[in-house]
């Protein structure tokens, strides 16, 4: 803002046209320096003796000189921009939109540059349907800069030319050209019509190729029921938000399943309006997100989920399909009950991997007429077959296979006959791998095409019909890398970049008279493409027979799974992953059994804490199909099914990996004919486990307070006081709410913004992306696993969990144990099939800070916008502000993270730190560090507007988690602008702050949780 | 000075002493030579303070992360260890201020080595919030230094800040006090001196003191100047340390009786500590006609009061948290969840040593008993120090959110730099031990003709 102050140099400058001012004007120092007079007089100079003054002066000079030179200062290197690029401002973030699209990780997102550097991943909210940001699409910016990527082609691991090893690959295809050997392309499932397209045109120049998709996590059951009933290879699309019943039987559907990307719309009808919210029942084996978020969830084992499904199935169409009883039947015939009631708002979902089963689920959707299972705009985001991959192998040991290339796929390491497939490898005669790192697949390839990441990459994408997205490079590439399209259009003899071939691509099918550039800029772009589908009949009786004579029920059986922050381990290699907790076991670093207290105690097996709080716990051999995992830790998990175990896929990793990122069992080897059902032998051995866990105490304790919670009904029909009752003092004699207690005198908040922040319990499902977000946005060490083990964890932000526990105040009152070691020591003990309720807690920015008051140097003080801050110069480490925290949020730096060889992750090496945003400085060690309400995002919000003379617009603030929550749990904003949506939002009856009565006044508010449930 | 004192009190000096034999009682551990069991503690003592430092340094150089503290358990070893250290400082100043100011002739033939010993531990206990700081190389920070940072001030509102006062105060004045009590005494020492260096040295410390009538008026009179002065720091500098605590919100801190409790345990726990050191010293240094059973009784006397004070205090606690019926305050540190939590070994550590063992002082042979007040005295030092230990660690391991639930289990580290300040505090006293006047001679003197033994037959002997 231009200033009209005028600053006086003197009085002079009153006097028009005095010749002082004037001269003063002129000259730039008032007098003469006498360099000259003194310096030029040489024999002078030379002749004059040293005065004793003179001698001390110069010797007291040259000493502190001396002194302070040996003093080194750092040294900075920094290169200014001699010639500065149009589209980069230092200081200033450009925003490209962009898409991941790997098969594993599907999202159109914006990806933030700074100074060239892609330093955050945001969702862009242009995209309706696939714009919502998972943890590991929110990390997946780190691995761009993974210092165990590979930095140019290989040959046999030896360092190659681009150009020798092309020839060596034409040479090859060439000479196949006229044999019977195939030409095979083995890559993950894609989207991008482009690849597909330049893989169709690879195999018309060369002949007898083949293109077989593999997914390690894979949907082949799904697809292949899709394409049997409709006679196309997609997955329908599930539109949550219309349902009012949802049942899933073992479909991990805010995990990965399908694709994943159903968070968003399952949440829109979570939160009661109007007085109605979705029912959600969940039969599944393990305790997975979504049955976490369930209403009511009925642990079952794997091969009664088979039988749940056909039921359920009989249960509502009345048929009867072939099938077996299960613990749960009661259960099953009150939800076909429901299903009914609620007809075409009901939904059936299941993961179970076989044809069959999916057939039968898509079915009953059909019978339901459910308008939840859409099958008009089908995903194209999975296309894996396991067929076709298991022919590959036989394929290949039979010497039929002359070439394979593999890209976006890392076979010997997920395939469960990983072995068979690395000595079929050795008999193809050019095996070409196309991958970023030296992984397990590239170790047994013979020429490594090493591939940039996406975020160098340019690709396109059809997630689902009539959605194309588009992928843009935000980075030159860091190394000497070759996209694999282009490998494939250089293989084939095109003088064309894959750039060109999208853009043709585009032109010639897609844009249909848009524009190009708008759909770069958008990243999305919108057609109507109509999809031919066909409706075949299937006999669901020969079905359900396949289905029940593949189902053989078993003592234990095994259900493995992929976790919110691994998933298939493509990014293992992600220290941000590594140390995301697992959002149910809230567990790090790690995989491991999960099994259920009973079947624990029936193989002695346990889990326990040691002197420093530390969870332990015993370790296991598993034997399945004849293959044996050996050190496989165990962990009890409540509400884990009797009977069967869980096992989290993904870890294990061994190549192109750092050291301590190679955590856990490599549990792919047990997934044979690629179903995550199997049975399973369990052996006790005798050592150890050191686990690296954040929660170490899993319920509640009576402090029901915390985590506010009603049901539906109560909800409803009972006033407010009911079911959100506030904490209340006596004052004066009168009882009043707690938040209206306050020793202080109230300060003016109202000039300026105050920002609040809304975290709605009915809504967040745990899914993590915010605690990623919040570390990425805001240069959080990671301290690895033992630092984890100790409670030195640093993440800003945590997702409480809680499980509920059958020990209650009540029960304890009815058995006269209130108050007794006996009610405590049991209210530690989770319930065998617990209610989970998840909370994310991170400063509460409270505006009476217990921290604020106890800082002996004043270094975290109270801002006028509400945010508790922490001045990091002046912070001493005294750890007094952690101590009086009671969120307990706030996180001391014990060591040195940065740049120290003892914690050996990003922030140890050059390419690791180019993540770090240059916004927030990266703390030293001794002292604490907290949430700071992303305090650089809203200065930024807040100087763009000044600059642009307009006040801020209520979206415009927002914080690395609230921008990142899939499902809009968590919105940020400014409560002294009354339009703002969080100023509405602290008006709402489900609003409560937590731990109100201490009198903290937080800035973070929290709406209590509904389940729509018949008991509490 | 010699004001008559009853028979039936018992002598507070024994046996047949004359001045002159209380000059060389107490110069003879001065002017002789340090025997062997001497080296050998003070040895020990040395190594274990050198460790202490060694364990120091590597915290300095290497992090805080040395120790086995957490994001939950912020404050474990080092804060209790400074406590510890600051409850047991108390027993001086108390002794010679306090029990002055009330006319206690029992407390000159130990009040000298009951201040040495605050002073001595007051250092260690000042060691710890400075060394527990993340960047010790700022410590200067909590000083309210004038500097060009424009408004840049300490934090008034700080217990911590106030313990930075209170405990610098505390140690000055402990400090004065104790040095004006030496002069006397240093000039005996000097005058007895027969090798040059040692009179040029107690001839300094001395500060030419002449022994005329108006040395010795004036020395009366700031004695009890400084006794005045002493005497409310008392009371402040513990009420200030259990203000770190009660002014917080966390459950088992956040609590109004703290300050009185507070500063009964820290004299109950100064008394044990001058009660094991005296033990010693009376056998080792002979001194038993001057440090006797009447000493050691009224000691316990006091440690029977104080731990009766603090025994309340746990009572009230353990009442308040079951009555308060808040679910919070089900884990403090006197609860029954302490009791059957993990940390029940800390609790009832702290029950045994601090509530039940100290009763047996109600009876009078053993209250008079020397191995049985020493045996006392220690399991009392243990008490305290696990006191604190618990309402530290056993809060912040069980705050507000299950959630944050951990436990604290100390390093090699936590456990170096608590022996070595043990070691150091040692090496300080035998040092002292062997250099200084270990009894306020000059005034205990003045007590002979009243409360010694042969002077009270003498006076019997006359009546009859």
């Amino acid at each position: 803002m231009a200033s009209n102050k005028k600053y006086w140099r003197s009085v002079e400058e009153l006097k028009s046209d005095s010749p002082i001012v004037e001269s003063l004007m002129q000259k730039e120092f008032v007098e003469e320096i006498p360099n000259y007079e003194f310096l030029g007089d040489k024999e002078n100079l030379s002749q004059s003796a040293t005065t004793r003054r003179d001698f001390l002066k110069y010797v007291g000079f040259t000493t502190a000189a001396v002194t302070l030179a040996s003093c080194e200062g750092p040294v900075v290197k920094s290169i200014p921009y001699v010639i500065k690029p149009d589209n980069i401002i230092p200081g200033v973030a450009n925003y490209y939109a962009s898409i991941i699209s790997d098969g594993s990780d599907i999202a159109n997102i914006l990806v933030k540059v700074r100074e060239g550097r892609p330093i955050k991943i945001e969702p862009n909210k242009m995209a309706e349907n696939w714009g919502a940001t998972s943890a590991r699409v929110q990390a997946s910016v780190l691995s761009l800069y993974d210092n165990n990527r590979l930095r140019g082609p290989l040959d046999n691991g030896e360092a190659i030319k681009w150009s020798d090893l092309d020839k060596k690959v034409i040479d090859t295809l060439e000479s196949l050209k006229n044999t019977n050997e195939k030409i095979v392309i083995l890559t993950g499932s894609t989207a991008s019509p482009s690849t597909k397209k330049v893989i169709e045109n690879f195999s018309q120049l060369y002949g007898n190729v083949s293109h077989v998709v593999y997914d390690a996590l894979t949907e082949s059951a799904a697809l292949d029921a899709f394409e049997t009933m409709y006679g196309l290879r997609a997955l329908p699309t599930y539109k949550f938000e219309k349902a009012s019943v949802i049942v899933s039987v073992g479909a991990d559907f805010l995990g990965d399943w399908q694709g994943g990307q159903y968070s968003a719309t399952y949440a829109k009808s979570r939160v009661p309006v109007n007085g109605k919210m979705s029912k959600h029942l969940q039969f599944e084996s393990n305790l997975s997100l979504t049955g976490a978020n369930a209403d009511n969830r009925f642990p079952i084992k794997p091969s009664e989920q088979v039988y749940a499904l056909i039921n359920l199935y009989n249960a509502v169409t009345g048929n009867s399909l072939p099938s077996k009883e299960t613990v749960a039947d009661a259960s099953i015939k009150k939800t076909a009950d429901l299903l009914k009631q609620a007809g075409s708002k009901a939904v059936v979902v299941t993961g179970i991997q076989d044809i069959n089963a999916q057939l039968i689920a898509n079915s009953l959707n059909e019978f339901l007429k459910s308008e939840v299972y859409d099958i008009t705009t089908p995903r194209f985001v999975k296309a894996g077959n396991d067929n076709d991959v298991a022919n590959l192998v036989a394929d290949m040991a039979a010497g039929k296979v002359g070439a394979l290339f593999i890209y976006n796929s890392n076979p010997s390491y997920s395939l469960a006959n990983a072995e068979a497939f690395n000595k079929a490898l050795k008999k193809v005669k050019l095996s070409v791998n196309c991958t970023m790192s030296n992984d397990e697949t590239a170790l047994q390839s013979q020429l490594v095409a090493t591939t940039p990441h996406y975020l160098e990459s340019w690709g396109d994408a059809q997630f689902q019909a009539g959605e194309y997205s588009l992928m843009q490079p935000t980075i030159k590439q860091l190394f000497d890398t070759r996209q694999f399209e282009d490998s494939m259009l250089i293989w084939m003899g095109e003088n064309k970049t894959y750039y060109q071939f999208i853009k043709d691509n585009w032109s010639d099918s897609i844009l249909n008279g848009g524009s190009w550039n708008q759909a770069l800029h958008d990243g999305i772009f919108a057609s109507n493409t109509e999809i031919p589908l066909v409706k075949n009949e299937v006999d669901l009786s020969t079905s359900a027979s396949a289905l029940l004579a593949q189902t053989i029920p078993a003592d234990f059986e095994l259900n493995l799974y992929a976790k919110i922050s691994l998933g298939d381990g493509k990014q293992a290699n992600n220290p941000w992953l590594q140390e995301l907790p697992d959002p149910i076991t809230r567990t790090t670093w790690d995989n491991y059994m999960t099994i259920s207290a009973a079947d624990a105690v029936k193989l002695g097996l346990e889990n326990w804490n040691v002197s420093d709080g530390a969870l332990n716990g015993s370790v296991v051999t598993l034997k399945v199909n004849g293959v044996t995992l050996k050190n496989v830790p165990v962990l009890i998990q409540p509400g884990q099914a009797n009977g069967s175990i869980g096992l989290a896929v993904g870890y294990g990793r061994t190549a192109g990996m750092q050291k301590e990122m190679m955590t856990g069992v490599n549990a792919f080897a047990f997934m044979h004919n690629f179903n995550n059902f199997q049975t399973v032998e369990i052996e006790k051995t005798a050592s150890v486990h050191e686990f690296a866990c954040v929660q170490l105490q899993h319920t509640i304790m009576g402090r029901d307070e915390i985590i506010k919670e009603t049901i539906l009904e109560d909800y409803i029909n009972k006033p407010k006081e009911d079911w959100n009752k506030t904490h209340e003092f006596s004052l004066n004699h009168v009882d009043v709410p707690a938040e209206r207690v306050d020793l202080w005198e109230k300060f003016d908040d109202t000039i300026g913004p105050h920002f609040n922040l809304s975290i709605d319990l009915a809504t967040c499902t745990g899914c993590a992306a915010c605690i990623v977000a919040c570390h990425a946005e805001n240069n959080v060490p990671v301290v690895g696993k033992h630092e984890i083990r100790v409670s030195r964890d640093m993440h800003w932000l945590r997702i409480d969990r809680y499980y509920t526990s059958d020990m209650t105040n009540e029960k304890a009152k009815e058995e006269d144990i209130f108050g007794t070691g006996e009610m405590f020591n049991t209210m530690t003990i989770p319930s065998e099939n617990p209610q989970v309720a998840f909370q994310p807690v991170m400063c509460q920015h409270c505006n009476h800070a217990p921290c604020e008051t106890v800082c002996p140097v004043a270094a975290t003080s109270h801002g006028r916008q509400g945010q508790n801050h922490m001045a990091y110069n002046r912070c001493i480490g005294t750890r007094y502000c952690a101590n009086n925290c009671p969120y307990k949020v706030r996180r001391f730096n014990w060591f040195r993270y940065p740049e120290n060889n003892e914690f050996d992750f990003n922030m140890n090496n050059d390419l690791g730190r180019m993540v770090l945003n240059p916004d927030v400085v990266v703390r030293s060690r001794g002292v604490m560090e907290k949430c700071s309400m992303c305090l650089q995002k809203t200065q930024l919000s807040i100087l763009t507007a000044k600059r642009e003379s307009r006040p801020v617009e209520d979206e415009e603030f927002q914080t690395a988690c609230s921008s990142a929550c899939p499902t809009g749990a968590i919105v940020f904003g400014d409560v002294n602008d009354k339009e703002s949506k969080v100023a509405h939002l602290i008006e709402d009856d489900r609003t409560y702050h937590l731990l109100a009565e201490i009198g903290t006044k937080p800035n973070v508010m929290y709406h209590l949780k509904v389940r729509n449930t018949e008991e509490s | 000075m010699s004001h008559y004192e009853a028979s039936i009190r018992e002598p507070l000096i024994n046996g047949n002493k004359s001045y002159h034999d209380i000059t060389v009682d107490v110069a003879a551990p001065v002017e002789g030579k340090a025997n062997k069991k001497w080296w050998i503690a003070f040895t020990i003592a040395l190594v274990a303070f050198l460790y202490g430092i060694g364990c120091i340094a590597y915290t300095i150089g290497t992090g805080i992360g040395v120790w086995g503290l957490n994001n939950r358990v912020n404050w474990a070893w080092d804060i209790t260890n400074f406590v510890w250290w600051v409850g047991i400082g108390h027993a001086g100043t108390l002794i010679s201020a306090v029990l002055l100011l009330f006319r206690q002739k029992w407390r000159m033939g130990i009040n000298r080595s009951a201040e040495a010993m605050t002073i001595f531990a007051v250092f260690q206990a000042g060691l710890f919030p400075i060394i527990h700081m993340g960047r010790v190389w700022n410590a200067f920070y909590v000083l309210p230094l004038p500097n060009a940072l424009g408004s840049l001030w300490v934090n008034f509102n700080s217990p911590l800040l106030w313990d930075v006062f209170a405990i610098s105060t505390y140690l000055s004045v402990s400090l004065v006090f104790w040095y004006t009590g030496l002069l006397p005494d240093f000039a005996m020492l000097r005058d007895r001196a027969v090798r040059p260096f040692q009179k040029k040295i107690y001839s300094l410390l001395s500060f030419g003191w002449s022994g005329r009538l108006k040395d010795w008026q004036r020395f009366e009179e700031v004695s009890l100047v400084l006794a005045g002065l002493a005497t409310p720091l008392v009371l402040s500098v513990h009420t200030i340390v259990s203000m770190d605590f009660a002014t917080s919100v966390i459950p088992g801190w956040h609590s109004t009786i703290f300050p009185p409790y507070f500063v009964a345990g820290a004299i109950f726990s100064g008394f044990a500590m001058v009660q094991t050191l005296l033990i010693i010293m009376r056998k080792v240094s002979n001194l038993e006609a001057y440090i006797t059973r009447v000493h050691i009784e009224n000691m316990n006397k006091v440690i029977l009061l104080t731990g009766g004070i603090v025994s309340v205090a746990y009572i009230t606690e353990f009442f308040l948290a079951w009555y308060s019926g808040s679910s919070y305050e089900d884990y403090i540190y006197l609860s029954i969840g302490a009791a059957t939590g993990p940390y029940w070994w800390a609790f009832w550590a702290l029950i045994i040593c601090n509530f039940i063992i100290p009763q047996s002082l109600w009876f009078k042979k053993l209250r008079t008993n020397y191995v049985w007040s020493f045996f006392i005295s220690i399991v009392i030092n243990i008490g305290m120090w696990f006191e604190r230990f618990d309402i530290i660690v056993i809060g912040l391991s069980r705050g507000h959110l299950p959630s944050s639930w951990t436990m604290f289990s100390p390093t090699f580290v936590d456990v170096g730099i608590f022996i070595g300040t043990i070691g150091f505090f040692f090496v300080l006293f035998l040092l002292y031990a062997r250099t200084f006047p270990v009894i306020a001679q000059a005034e205990l003197k003045s007590i002979l003709k009243s409360s010694g033994e042969n002077y009270k037959k003498l006076r019997e002997n006359n009546h009859e």
